[in-house]
């Protein structure tokens, strides 16, 4: 991310005091997530008037939740963006084919910059070994929240073969990460 | 289906990580999810595993109004649950008791079929749905006490099939049996629904009208016999 990353420590500490209901901890978590939150939703909804409503209903969300994040180390960072993009996901629901599908499909990379962590490592060398079709079409899927109808049309190629490219992707991805 | 099995497990929690499980297929696999620690361990492993995908975000500040209304939206519902107006106590008894001399008098007669029961699994159902014959009120039973802290509520919802947002049906009792005379728009939904939901909500229910927390379950309807 092009911020410093949050500390999944503090990040921890602040779920964990939201969890007692102590207001002054969910401000803190807005200041340290909202923009990079905002920023993933904005790549989803395409609105900002859509991804603002999303991201409110994301601090609500964790803010109800926080006594139910079990808290395994290193996880509070996954657990907020998890609840953001099934958030869109759910929004998404029953809209129109988005506009500027091709725009959304040039701007899909895997991810470029230089990886530091294991994690970060072990997901680019994954990726490196799926097709080019494969990996566009979880990028895609996973960044910005398009659907196998919508990857079909922006890729110009029947549903049938993009299914079958996520599932190969997917399983291929499984077999590489580990499980 | 079978979503235990390694492979097809680890593609449906990889699906519904990455996103391409949508529709009905997602609302089936969420509801797996509670009843099922291997699925809930298989996406939090794609989850953490994916994550990276996410690095290159450029920030976006949100307008000053996001936060407005997030603390308006948390802060009255943690104000509302410690202080509610001694008088609404009154009203919400009065309710009830009208409720009850109208359920006497229908008590009469057998009206109630049920439609549908709400748990974890099919063995241990937690509430019982019933609807009257003529579809205007709902009678709901909770099969066990349900424990549950209390600034949250379980609220009830009608999935329709026409993929149209859920509906609520109210909240849940947590013991015991209550009934609940339904609004037009209700009694459409329920008729229109091929399942029913359970979802945990701040005291008082949904803010938004639509569920805000995790659905804890959902329930084929039965059709009327």
């Amino acid at each position: 991310m092009s911020m410093p990353e949050p500390d999944n420590a503090e990040l921890e500490r602040l779920l964990a005091r939201c969890a007692r209901q102590e207001h002054r901890a969910l401000e803190e978590l807005y200041k340290a997530l909202s923009p990079l939150l905002l920023a993933l939703l904005l790549r989803m909804l395409r609105s900002k008037e859509l991804a603002e409503d999303a991201l409110q209903d994301v601090f609500v969300g964790v803010w109800r939740q926080a006594g139910q994040f079990d808290a395994q180390r290193g996880r509070a960072l996954a657990w907020i963006t998890s609840i953001a993009r099934y958030r869109a996901i759910d929004m998404q629901r029953g809209r129109k084919h988005w506009v500027g599908l091709e725009a959304a499909a040039e701007s899909a990379a895997p991810p470029a910059r230089t990886e530091s962590t294991l994690t970060q490592r072990a997901l680019q060398r994954c990726l490196s070994l799926l097709t080019g079709d494969q990996r566009h079409c979880l990028v895609l899927a996973y960044q910005q929240g398009l659907t196998q109808d919508e990857i079909a049309v922006s890729m110009g190629h029947p549903l049938g073969t993009v299914k079958s490219w996520v599932r190969r992707g997917l399983s291929s991805l499984r077999e590489c990460l580990g499980s | 289906m079978n979503y235990e099995q390694y492979p097809l497990r680890e593609q449906l929690a990889g699906a519904y990580v990455v996103g391409t499980l949508r529709g009905r297929a997602r609302i089936r696999f969420e509801r797996s999810c509670t009843a099922s620690q291997s699925l809930r361990v298989a996406v939090r492993r794609w989850e953490d595993q994916l994550m990276p995908l996410l690095r290159d975000l450029v920030p976006v500040t949100p307008s000053a109004r996001v936060w407005e209304r997030i603390s308006q939206r948390t802060k009255s519902g943690t104000a509302a649950a410690g202080r509610r107006a001694p008088w609404r106590w009154a009203l919400a008894g009065a309710l009830a008791l009208s409720l009850l001399v109208y359920v006497s008098i229908r008590s009469i007669y057998p009206p109630y079929q049920v439609v549908a029961a709400l748990g974890q699994d099919k063995v241990h159902p937690v509430w019982n749905v019933s609807r009257s014959e003529d579809s205007h009120s709902l009678s709901i039973r909770a099969l066990q006490h349900v424990e549950s802290n209390p600034q949250l509520a379980y609220e009830l919802w009608a999935l329709p099939r026409n993929g149209k947002p859920p509906v609520s049906l109210g909240l849940l009792p947590r013991s015991g049996s209550i009934k609940r005379a339904l609004t037009t728009s209700q009694q459409a939904a329920l008729l229109n629904s091929d399942h029913l939901a359970v979802s945990l909500e701040p005291s008082g229910g949904s803010p938004t009208g639509s569920p805000t927390g995790p659905v804890l379950m959902v329930g084929d309807v039965r059709a009327p016999s």
